[in-house]
């Protein structure tokens, strides 16, 4: 965003915030000012009594001790200034930086210098072993007409799937390839945490998120921070999921709270008669051969299952050594990255018209969508209640989305077809302990697996040709199932600590047996497991 | 096309104006209900022969005999006027129809309309509920619907009853409250959509085992043991279906079980007792006009039960005698040589239980069951 417009959001965040915290004060069952601001108080120390690697621990401690020194003496009127410097404490660590000129350089510079800023390794030492070239391995494919369309004609909010770190730079360069403008994004603090990333990240719209902070109001400015630069016009990058997803799958449950702010952004532009009112959501899968932390985003997952989730810190990601070897191997194996850009829907659901804007109905009659949020007089209006059920009906026509334009590339082919035929084979151990005892040795004929591959591949075809999912372009779309698991194992083969399957002889070896079930969980959703039980389950 | 500038909104403030479409005989007494207590209604149906009738003589001698109907209700054969007329409709349309109608619907509906469906059955091929295909086939988000023990020939008698509004916007649930709400119907709110409708829709198939019971001669003893276990294995399949279980201890479930199950007017319970009688199902649907819905739940129901891994043995049996033709009596033997079980967890009551509990506890259970325990 650029900065004059960021100020004047900065600003109008801060106003409405502090209005709404006022308002409802007044209600007999609000929550007074002293008590609210208590609450951040606490939520804040909690917080730092915990966060103490925050780089701005100290800085925070001093400020809520001063909170609090405050708070003890204070007159209602005192308390609205408390309230005033605590709103604008949350509202300046969130302000990003722009400079357009920098903005250009960043986004050239970037898919080189994408290892750099993802560690804190020396340029000086990446510069020794060659900088891979991170813009070659993307590609970019599905309705990038649209999404340009969409930026015309209204505001657009890009919501992409998110299993990796490495999604944040990708997308980002893939809004740059496409000739976009720089979209505004909350992105979490360890993505800040070093100096040359973080210059980059806000110099690509990035605002700070931090994800530990857990007090209301700080979500509530966070949220508000969304809305305005959306009714000023300015596109955002949500991801809907909130964190990467831990399992693998294609997510389905998504975080509703800041996907909220486009319907209450356009419900404001309504109310404001604004000149492009319409604001469109559009999905879009991020598709990996190798996923930077596998291995970590598994092991939270089978760890957390009844658990509290817990937000991972460090992981390979944050490893010099990791990133480098991922990156080499994108370019050594010919791996693409794809970025599929989805079909536009509206704030409620609806599928849009790629080349009017208008929202459509299934059978393709146009629908005037201001009267969903209208009053009998035609004055719109905000209903917290019914805005929750209109954004649920958003949420999940967003993971419709996700599994349509699910690109499913050969290392999950692969994954689900063994991991599939060992669960059959052996019925009587649960999943976990599937997970701990592997295939025990025995392995799995190869031309067996291939002949599987080919049967599952013919499944996911026909789905294709029902517009359920993609295939990725090249060896998966030619169906030659040989090459697709000779392509998998050489992938498979070469990233992570662990082969996840391994060829000996004419068998292959399920080397991990985590790693094997989180590609798998990739072509979750699509009633495969069923439909293919007959064959997978077959004794060869 | 059905964008429309705010000048042309739909009729009547939200309070004062209904239409109901369908003019069946629950859509006739929902009109009636509504009008009695001073609301204008519109009643939409396809046949002008009924149109003129109710219109003329304030009678629907079709469904509900010569019962009089409130004459302020205006019945019109033109679904954009009806439409049109009130915020909030009412879709009262058989299941088999529901959709085309939905259809036409969505031709002249716009956003803020609340589209309410009061019919209780499902789609089979996917098991779609009527809300969901008001939500397919038209533009509308505010859906929703009423369900529960609401016989229409008590209700058009003014009987006391009370009726279950279901939709996830409280806006739907207050609105199609105020309208509904009058001195012989209470209302209730539930935003459990899904529990309503399956429930609403999954007690006619007990209501016809329940016939079948009936009439082959059995005492309340038998009824009240397929009541109870009808009940169970419902609620378990509304539970597969995302429904809270809850709503099948509520007016929409038991409520409607106890109507439906103990009433001679209930469709679905008289084709239970011409089944018991000897007929086939072609006979006994032939021989009354009005729709059996649990005829076709049973259907689906039963197609989608294995999918959904709930165990339905009283919906299997129904659907034994409905589409293969097995003997009632056939069927009871197979039902009643079931395994015995526990009452919650359907676990077969001489099944091999998982050894548990401390070391000593497992080692005093193996040695127990060693010894033939």
């Amino acid at each position: 965003m650029q900065n004059a417009l960021r100020d004047a959001a900065i600003v109008e965040v801060r106003s409405r915030v502090l209005e709404a915290c006022l308002m409802q004060s007044q209600l007999p069952d609000g929550m007074p000012l002293d008590v609210l601001v208590n609450d951040t108080l606490y939520h804040e120390r909690k917080r730092l009594e915990i966060d103490r690697k925050s780089p701005t621990w100290a800085e925070d401690l001093a400020f809520w001790d001063g909170i609090k020194n405050r708070l003890g003496r204070a007159s209602d009127h005192e308390i609205k200034d408390i309230l005033k410097s605590v709103l604008e404490r949350f509202t300046e660590e969130i302000r990003g930086n722009f400079s357009p000129v920098l903005y250009g350089v960043a986004t050239r510079i970037m898919p080189r210098a994408l290892p750099m800023l993802l560690n804190a390794m020396s340029p000086k030492r990446l510069l020794q072993r060659g900088l891979p070239d991170i813009a070659e391995t993307i590609r970019i494919q599905g309705n990038v007409a649209a999404i340009k369309r969409m930026n015309e004609l209204g505001t657009v909010i890009l919501t992409p799937t998110h299993v990796s770190n490495l999604d944040s730079p990708v997308i980002g360069w893939a809004i740059f390839a496409m000739g976009l403008p720089a979209f505004t994004y909350g992105a979490g603090l360890n993505l800040f945490s070093n100096p040359v990333m973080s210059l980059f990240m806000r110099n690509l719209g990035a605002y700070r998120v931090d994800r530990q902070k857990t007090a209301p109001l700080y979500k509530d400015v966070l949220k508000e921070y969304a809305t305005v630069s959306l009714e000023l016009g300015q596109p955002n990058l949500f991801f809907p999921a909130g964190t990467r997803v831990r399992s693998g799958q294609v997510e389905q449950r998504l975080k509703l709270g800041l996907l909220s702010s486009g319907l209450r952004a356009y419900t404001n532009n309504l109310l404001k008669k604004k000149e492009k009112q319409n604001i469109y959501i559009v999905p879009c899968t991020l598709n990996y051969h190798l996923v930077l932390e596998a291995e970590t985003l598994i092991e939270d997952h089978l760890q957390r299952e009844g658990k509290a989730r817990y937000i991972i810190l460090d992981d390979e990601s944050t490893r010099a050594r990791k990133i480098l070897n991922f990156t080499q191997n994108l370019i050594n194996l010919d791996a693409r990255i794809t970025v599929h850009i989805g079909d536009p829907i509206d704030p409620f659901g609806n599928q849009v018209d790629p080349e009017t804007g208008a929202s459509i109905d299934r059978h393709g009659r146009e629908i005037d969508i201001r009267r969903y949020v209208t009053d009998r007089q035609g004055v719109p209006v905000h209903l917290p209640q019914r805005d929750r059920v209109y954004t649920a009906e958003a949420g999940e026509a967003i993971g419709r989305e996700f599994l349509k334009h699910n690109v499913i590339v050969s290392t999950q082919l692969v994954a689900f077809t063994l991991w599939e035929m060992l669960r059959h084979r052996h019925r009587e151990l649960d999943m976990y302990r599937l997970i701990r005892t592997g295939d025990e040795g025995a392995g799995t004929s190869a031309s067996t697996l291939v002949e599987r591959v080919l049967r599952v591949w013919q499944a996911l075809r026909a789905r294709e040709a029902r517009r359920e999912l993609h295939l990725e372009e090249g060896v998966v779309q030619t169906g030659d199932a040989a090459t697709i698991v000779q392509t998998a194992l050489r992938h498979f083969g070469t990233y992570h600590a662990k082969p996840v399957l391994a060829r000996r002889g004419d068998r292959v070896f399920s080397e991990d047996m985590k790693l094997l079930f989180y590609y798998s969980n990739r072509l979750r959703g699509y009633g495969l497991e069923k439909e293919l039980e007959p064959i997978l389950k077959e004794v060869a | 096309m059905v964008t429309q500038s705010s000048s042309s909104s739909p009729g009547g403030a939200s309070y004062t104006h209904a239409s109901v479409i369908g003019g069946g005989s629950w859509g006739t007494a929902l009109a009636h209900l509504m009008a009695v207590a001073g609301i204008k209604v519109k009643l939409w149906m396809r046949s002008e022969e009924r149109v003129r009738e109710i219109n003329a003589t304030h009678t629907n001698s079709r469904y509900l005999k010569d019962r009089p109907i409130h004459p302020a209700i205006e019945a019109t054969s033109d679904l954009r006027s009806a439409a049109s007329f009130a915020e909030t409709l009412i879709v009262a349309i058989p299941s088999a129809n529901f959709r085309s109608v939905a259809f036409e619907l969505g031709e002249c509906v716009s956003g803020d309309q609340i589209l309410v469906s009061a019919t209780k059955g499902f789609e089979a091929e996917r098991l779609t509920r009527m809300s969901q295909i008001l939500r397919e086939e038209t533009c509308c988000l505010k859906v929703g619907a009423i369900s529960g023990p609401n016989l229409a020939d008590e209700v058009m008698d003014n009987q006391p009853t009370a009726t279950v509004v279901a939709s996830p916007l409280e806006e739907v649930v207050e609105k199609v409250g105020l309208l509904l709400a009058g001195p012989t119907l209470r209302v209730y709110g539930n935003h459990d959509l899904v529990g309503v409708e399956v429930m609403g829709a999954l007690k006619n198939i007990i209501a016809i085992a329940a016939g079948v019971c009936t009439g082959m001669g059995y005492g309340q003893n038998s009824l009240a043991m397929l009541l109870t276990r009808g009940l169970a294995e419902i609620s378990r399949f509304g539970e597969a279906l995302g429904a809270d279980r809850m709503t099948a201890l509520g007016l929409a479930g038991l409520g409607d079980l106890i109507a439906t199950c103990a009433s001679p007017l209930s469709r679905n319970n008289s084709l239970g007792r011409k089944l018991a009688a000897g007929m086939s199902l072609a006979e006994a649907q032939a021989d009354s006009i009005k729709v059996a819905e649990g005829v076709n739940t049973t259907y689906a129901a039963s197609k989608h039960a294995a999918r959904l891994g709930v165990d339905m043995p009283i919906t299997r049996a129904v659907n034994a005698i409905l589409f293969q033709e097995h003997k009632p009596a056939d069927v009871l033997v197979k039902l009643m040589s079931r395994a015995n079980r526990y009452e919650h967890n359907e676990v077969p009551i001489d099944a091999p239980r998982p050894v548990e509990g401390s070391v000593i506890d497992t080692a005093l259970s193996v040695a127990a069951r060693n010894r033939g325990w």
